[in-house]
């Protein structure tokens, strides 16, 4: 059970806070919204900071579990919960065409690649208007339910997200925590070396590809149904970049950190938005400070304290060896 | 032969690294590839382990062609290596290090890790044991639990091997062990070498410390210029004229201490 403290601690702290502060705005909506963003965060921290890949196009896969919903269950009537599963094979097939010729790039030539998809999926949003209304999105899409309950208030939809965002972080501490998962850190570490020690790279490069994917058509789909609306613009190039600040401020390769990184860039400009015009400048004045003094993020720099902490004092005989 | 090439033949835009070369690996034996800087050793260990595609000659392993494999399956047939310059996952800890050594020997995929599933946690544990009987073999037992980052370079060298171990390899490719080592350390990894070729691992060694060569090999090959200059047992090798003169200039002496 040690190895899953973590994850029954939040577990914990999630279902206690809409009791300890009932009908609280920042726990109930602007909570249920960075879980939302804390699933994406977790999903794309397992490409990149496990598996050291990086992706500039994320919100595509948000979008397309969104869109694929939207569609399907407004124009085409289809069930809910059978265009979420919909949403989510077509979302990890399109993953999984475009995993093998991307993944073959490396550094600077992924990020511009992963760019490219992103705002390529964001156009077909906006001009393909027969099918996505365009710039306008479409409206009207109906709620979830669940056992005969529609999900149809705040707290209902906190109580989907936060179990949806519990099953994914528990479903990824276990990858990272295995045979696969070490495979993925060994690609981060040395591509070479993971080759030699049996590794098929390409391989797994594709399933951590099609899993973040995955997670992110997941979250694309309940918000669809939560906002009962969607637009282009919640898909866009600027959502896949706040992904990516979310696991790098969070701390890398930290399923935790990137939860943290998802709720801080969700509450700070709740919460700045008493500066007013000032808000952006100190938002951005925040991630740098962050960024030069804990380049490891959060959870990584925290880690590092700690390490130090318990190393100085006894221990270090075993520092001889 | 456990490893036999033949012909073998790459060049890097007109400069040729490997030419023509011949030679075979005996099972069970310590075969050292010697030569000057630039003679092509790295080369030739990076033709074996996949890494380059040779322009021409054959190359079998266990009776397998390794020509246009992928390194991941060349490594599946038996084959690890370490590197010259390291090449561990500073990412992780000591311990996990090894255990990806183990990959090719577990077969858990991705739906048992998501789910857990009881086999999995079995596997898990056979896995946690076999990287640790590869860790002590190394002397590295007491450091397991360290994040590989943490160590010392002398430790990290013996961590690469402790990894290409944990694999359980029939041949296993050394690239320059003792490099970068102290006399101590040196001596150490002396016995280690031993110590494998003890348990029947055949090793294929590229080393520049000629004390160390001299003693640990049971055969050596000597190149220059991508080819095969001498082969032979070290004595052989030491008395051959074409040997003393192209290292005439006294770069390496083959004084044993």
């Amino acid at each position: 059970m040690k190895r899953l403290r973590g994850w029954w601690l939040l577990a914990a702290v999630l279902a206690a806070l809409p009791l300890i502060f009932p009908g609280n705005y920042y726990v109930i909506v602007v909570g249920a919204s960075a879980g939302l963003f804390a699933i994406l965060a977790v999903g794309l921290n397992l490409l990149m900071g496990y598996a050291g890949q990086i992706s500039l196009g994320h919100a595509a896969f948000f979008g397309l579990g969104a869109y694929a919903s939207a569609i399907l269950t407004t124009r085409l009537g289809w069930h809910p919960w059978l265009a979420l599963v919909a949403g989510l094979v077509v979302t990890g097939l399109i993953a999984y065409l475009i995993a093998r010729p991307v993944l073959r790039l490396k550094g600077h030539y992924l990020a511009m690649a992963t760019l490219g998809f992103g705002i390529i999926v964001h156009i077909l949003l906006v001009q393909t208007g027969g099918l996505t209304g365009g710039p306008d999105g479409i409206g009207g899409i109906p709620p979830l339910s669940l056992f005969g309950w529609a999900i149809d208030s705040d707290e209902r939809w906190y109580g989907v997200i936060v179990a949806a965002l519990l099953l994914v972080v528990l479903l990824a501490l276990n990858l990272v925590d295995s045979r696969t998962g070490r495979a993925l850190r060994a690609l981060h570490g040395s591509e070479v070396a993971a080759g030699l020690m049996g590794i098929d790279t390409a391989a797994a490069k594709t399933s951590v590809f099609v899993l973040a994917a995955l997670t992110a058509g997941l979250a694309g789909s309940l918000f669809a149904h939560q906002q009962a609306f969607v637009s282009p613009d919640s898909f866009n190039f600027f959502v896949s970049i706040e992904l990516v600040t979310m696991v790098v401020l969070g701390g890398m390769a930290s399923t935790y950190g990137a939860i943290l990184g998802a709720l801080i860039l969700t509450f700070l400009p709740e919460l700045l938005v008493v500066f007013e015009d000032y808000e952006v400048l100190i938002f951005g004045a925040i991630l740098m400070l962050i960024m030069i003094f804990l380049p490891q993020g959060i959870v990584g720099g925290l880690k590092d304290l700690w390490r130090a902490a318990r190393r100085r004092p006894g221990k270090g005989s075993q520092d001889a060896a | 032969m456990l490893l036999e090439a033949s012909g073998l033949t790459k060049s890097f835009g007109g400069v040729t690294a490997i030419a023509d070369l011949d030679f075979g690996v005996p099972e069970g034996l310590v075969y050292a590839v010697i030569g000057p800087n630039g003679a092509g050793k790295t080369t030739l260990f990076n033709i074996i382990s996949g890494i380059y595609r040779p322009d021409e000659g054959r190359l079998n392993f266990a009776g397998q062609d390794l020509i246009g494999r992928a390194t991941h399956r060349i490594a599946r047939l038996g084959m690890s290596r370490t590197f010259q310059n390291l090449q561990i996952f500073f990412n992780m800890s000591v311990l996990e290090n090894v255990m990806v050594g183990c990959h090719a020997r577990a077969r858990t995929g991705l739906a048992g890790a998501l789910l857990r599933l009881p086999r999995m946690r079995r596997e898990e544990e056979e896995i946690r044991q076999w990287a640790g009987e590869a860790l002590d073999f190394c002397d590295l037992g007491g450091l397991k639990d360290r994040q590989a980052s943490e160590l010392p370079y002398g430790a990290l060298k013996r961590l690469e091997i402790a990894r290409a171990l944990a694999a359980r390899p029939r041949l296993l490719l050394m690239d320059e062990p003792a490099a970068g080592l102290n006399d101590t350390e040196t001596l150490e990894m002396r016995g280690l070498i031993g110590r494998i070729r003890d348990q029947g691992i055949t090793i294929l060694l590229v080393e520049h410390n000629m004390g160390l060569v001299m003693r640990v090999s049971d055969r050596i090959l000597v190149l220059d210029y991508g080819s095969r200059l001498a082969e032979g047992t070290p004595a052989e090798v030491r008395a051959n004229p074409r040997v003393v003169a192209a290292y005439l200039g006294g770069e390496v002496h083959y004084a044993v201490e």
